[in-house]
């Protein structure tokens, strides 16, 4: 609670330092400068920043972000239509990097320093020098443009009922490509990560003992190393969500995927201070919370960090 | 992993992806020469050549027979989501205003030079006399749901703008000199009383105040579905799914449905005035200006609303496309601050004592540039020298007989010289009038690949005639805070480079005049207000006369340089070869109409 407060006053007067408001974009000789004066005076923007944080505050309490100055509607509407896309968006970039990260490192892990554990581990440094709009821009060259495999932007084909099936299907077909080329860099963590347990794990007293006893080596990977090796991953799934939020603001500004990335990114250029304080707030908030859970299943998993 | 091992795995990656990187060229090596030798002549045209917007159509060459039908696939250019304030008494983006020229217009149709004609959806007879115009909404035209736009509609937009509960940037002058309508705006009366409905199509407005400006884009066109409107509260209208979600108009397509931020999807509009449109539908999505050229190469939008016209020359033989061009209502400019802007009393207050407020040290400086070199170093040809401070976009009223100082360095040493700017301690930097270090003051804007270049090059030219001019902060400024600052008159700044996107309405008071914010410069002189004035005064109201005193204020801003144009602007705009009937963003006068758009093919041509 003290975070979030702080982060409040910190992202406000940050947006307040920013220069422009939302309507000095508009210098246009057609609209009369008085009407902009007039409207600017309507919006409070003329008021000292204390006294529109206390009214930002204030009506947030109430659940009310305000309203957008550019689209003109209220920023938890304008949130709610953004916020469905980046968390479908976040949801299949996550299963995505399970399902390439565990058997990757599983792999790299059990046949440790031979030619396959190269070859991923050499991936997993490619994949930590790449910076991830350049790998979102090239993927969008090659799959969707070249081999046009997928569509190249947007969230869902236009003119399409919303509910059916061909609709879910484009929603997804839209969401592959951003979601894949965001999990193959964000994985290269979690590869390393569990390969370097699996390292550690089959070292340890009780995979001797197993193996002592008779047990097959598929029953002493599948049971013992990677069931001890999962656990500390299962408590970074918190952290991969604070990241994945720094991820889905480079990936969707170029798939030109709407969703609260872009949101964040057009309401800085066009100066909507209530939209911009609010997305921060927001993804400020699901950050917290991913630490908060990530600590959660940390304490449940490793008796060792419990609090009493 | 041992270290022996990284280094032999580092090596071969590095083999790796020097090998896709080589192919990768070859690649795109042999894609040129194969399209070079497709059309050998437009291929030679690449890179280095200048075009000139003299080589651009305004209207596409329609190639074949024209099928029945199809969707034409339109993709709007911004690196943000449309905004979704789908009325144009509402939406302040252009983004917006794309969208919604698909499915809605303006009542009154205008000619090349923006003056109303009785072409459009509604007449106008005008009689100045008595300062009124009764406008005619002719009885075919309706709305998408069938009912038909009624004088009350037009008259309900301007009680809404007006209101004073309106949420959006529309009030202004086209308003204020409506009869009664400060009083209603203020909330005095209930109704304006210069707006008269005479019968369900005829709507008569009665002005304060008469000029030819208000028949060249004065008047507010844009009616409202009173019947769709009238219990939504003011206040709530722009926010309302009304405007959102399922907005109507009048135009050639109906809109079909909505993808908040990035796609729409329009159907025809059957029943349209002028007849029915040739397409089915079109569709239209947000395309990131990063990937323009590869949706337009493969056949993805059959065209756009803008292209970057910096990526043209790499992309002016593209197969599958056709350019068209325009010129641009804009120009780029240098402006010198000669003041202050008195907030009270609305108006500039010329400093005589202003750093740049020596006539010769302008004009030296205009002369020490060479703009015709820039627009083709820079822009390919694309922007070009500018004379004026009309441009040509206004074809009767730019006056290209006027002679503007051009780049001739000894002319603006000899300036120099003459007004006492002379090097005094010898270091090949002049001093100003009294030996004092002069050093000039410029702010320029970021964005795009030659802003930098551009504001190095202005400075490296002034530098030879020995002028210091030196980058404000050292850098260029972004958008907001360069108009920030120019707007609050930072005395830091002295010169800065902008740019004005033109009214419709030639009238540059807006810009110029002693009373105008947006008159930057704070420049105001007595010619000039009576320039000003004598253009929309009653005698302007014959043509040859209002051009005539407008050659005079382009004249007399050449002699005084408030700020000097440097470059004028094209606008190119790529349209697939399957698309018919397409005028450069249907451009009024051109006579060529959206509904008439049509395809000769189901499926857009792609490039080889």
């Amino acid at each position: 609670m003290p975070q979030v407060l702080l982060l409040s006053v910190l992202v406000f007067l940050m947006a307040q330092m920013m220069p422009g408001d939302a309507l000095s974009g508009q210098i246009d000789p057609n609209i009369d400068p008085a009407a902009i004066e007039a409207q600017r005076e309507k919006l409070g923007l003329n008021n000292p920043w204390y006294v529109q944080y206390v009214d930002w505050v204030g009506s947030a309490l109430h659940g009310d972000l305000g309203q957008s100055f550019r689209h003109k509607m209220p920023v938890t509407d304008l949130i709610g239509q953004r916020l469905a896309n980046t968390f479908w968006l976040a949801v299949a970039t996550l299963i995505l990097t399970y399902l390439i990260a565990i058997p990757l490192g599983i792999t790299s892990g059990r046949y440790n320093d031979t030619l396959r554990d190269q070859l991923i581990t050499g991936y997993t440094y490619i994949g930590f020098a790449t910076p991830l709009f350049i790998f979102a821009l090239v993927s969008l060259w090659v799959f969707g443009f070249k081999l046009e495999w997928f569509p190249t932007g947007g969230s869902v084909a236009p003119g399409l009922e919303p509910g059916t099936f061909p609709y879910i299907v484009s929603k997804l077909q839209h969401l592959l490509l951003p979601a894949l080329s965001m999990a193959l860099i964000t994985t290269v963590n979690t590869v390393q990560y569990l390969r370097s347990e699996i390292i550690d794990t089959k070292q340890k007293d009780f995979i001797i003992t197993a193996r002592a006893k008779g047990a097959p080596e598929s029953r002493v990977y599948n049971r013992h190393i990677l069931r001890n090796s999962l656990l500390p991953l299962a408590a970074f799934l918190g952290f991969e969500i604070t990241g994945l939020i720094g991820g889905t603001i480079f990936v969707e500004t170029i798939y030109s995927y709407p969703g609260m990335g872009l949101l964040f990114m057009d309401s800085i250029a066009l100066r909507d201070y209530s939209v911009v304080t609010s997305v921060v707030l927001l993804l400020g908030v699901v950050s917290i919370l991913g630490v908060l859970l990530s600590d959660i299943i940390l304490s449940i998993v490793d008796p060792r960090i419990r609090i009493k | 992993m041992s270290k022996r091992y990284l280094g032999k795995l580092f090596s071969l990656l590095t083999l790796v992806l020097m090998f896709f990187i080589l192919t990768a060229c070859n690649d795109e090596d042999a894609e040129a020469e194969v399209e070079g030798n497709d059309n050998a002549d437009k291929g030679e045209a690449a890179q280095d050549d200048v075009f000139s917007i003299d080589d651009f159509e305004q209207i596409k060459t329609n190639q074949g027979e024209a099928i029945e039908g199809g969707t034409l696939n339109f993709g709007l250019v911004s690196d943000t989501a449309f905004e979704g304030t789908l009325n144009f008494n509402f939406y302040s983006g252009n983004p917006d205003a794309q969208v919604i020229s698909w499915f809605d217009e303006s009542l009154l149709d205008v000619d090349e030079n923006y003056a109303y004609t009785n072409d459009g959806a509604a007449t106008l007879d005008v009689d100045r006399e008595a300062k009124t115009i009764t406008f005619k909404i002719r009885d075919n035209v309706n709305w998408h749901d069938g009912e038909p736009v009624t004088a009350e509609d037009w008259q309900f937009a301007y009680e809404v703008i007006g209101h004073p509960d309106y949420d959006g940037i529309r009030y202004g002058s086209d308003f204020t000199i409506i009869k009664g309508m400060e009083a209603y705006h203020s909330g005095e009366a209930d109704a304006i009383s210069g707006i008269e409905v005479i019968d369900e199509k005829t709507m008569k407005i009665s002005y304060d105040t008469f000029t030819p400006s208000l028949l060249s884009s004065g008047i507010w066109s844009y009616a409202m579905p009173k019947h769709i409107f009238k219990d939504i509260p003011v206040a709530d209208m722009s926010s309302s799914p009304e405007v959102r979600e399922k907005p109507i108009g009048m135009g050639p397509f109906k809109v079909d449905s909505i993808v908040p931020g990035e796609s729409v999807t329009f159907v025809k509009n059957e029943n349209y005035w002028r007849g029915e449109p040739n397409l089915d539908g079109v569709t239209l999505k947000v395309i990131n200006p990063n990937v323009v050229v590869q949706a337009l190469e493969n056949g993805e939008v059959d065209l756009v609303d803008s292209f970057p016209t910096d990526q043209y020359p790499e992309n002016a033989d593209m197969s599958n496309v056709e350019f068209v061009g325009d010129v641009d209502l804009a120009y780029t400019y240098i402006g010198f601050k000669l003041g202050k802007w008195d907030a009270e009393a609305g108006e500039v207050i010329p400093d005589p004592e202003a750093k740049m407020a020596d006539v010769d040290l302008r004009r030296a400086m205009w002369h020490a540039v060479d703009n015709d070199t820039v627009g083709k170093k820079f822009y390919n040809g694309l922007r070009w020298n500018a004379n004026t401070l009309i441009p040509p976009s206004h074809p009767d009223y730019h006056d290209d007989s006027i002679e503007a100082p051009t780049y001739d360095p000894d002319k603006a040493n000899q300036l120099l010289d003459d007004a006492g700017y002379e090097d005094v301690n010898g270091d090949g930097i002049r001093e100003d009038k009294d030996g004092n270090e002069l050093v000039i003051n410029f702010a320029s804007m970021s964005g795009g690949d030659t802003a930098e270049p551009l504001a190095q090059y202005y400075i490296q030219a002034w530098e030879a005639v020995g002028l210091k001019v030196e980058l404000l902060d050292g850098r260029l400024q972004e958008f907001n805070t360069f108009y920030d600052r120019v707007e609050a008159d930072d005395p830091e700044i002295d010169i800065y480079q902008g740019a004005w996107s033109v009214g419709y309405d030639v009238n540059p008071a807006g810009l110029y005049g002693r009373d105008a914010a947006f008159n930057y410069t704070r420049y105001a002189s007595e010619e000039n207000d009576a320039l000003l004035q004598e253009g929309v005064s009653e005698k302007a109201f014959d043509e040859a006369y209002r051009q005539d005193v407008y050659s005079k204020w382009q004249e007399l801003m050449v002699d005084e340089i408030p700020v000097f144009p440097t470059v004028y602007r094209a606008v190119i705009i790529p349209v697939n070869n399957r698309v018919q009937n397409y005028a450069v963003d249907f451009k009024d006068g051109v006579g060529i109409y959206r509904y008439q758009l049509a395809l000769t093919q189901e499926e857009a041509v792609t490039a080889e």
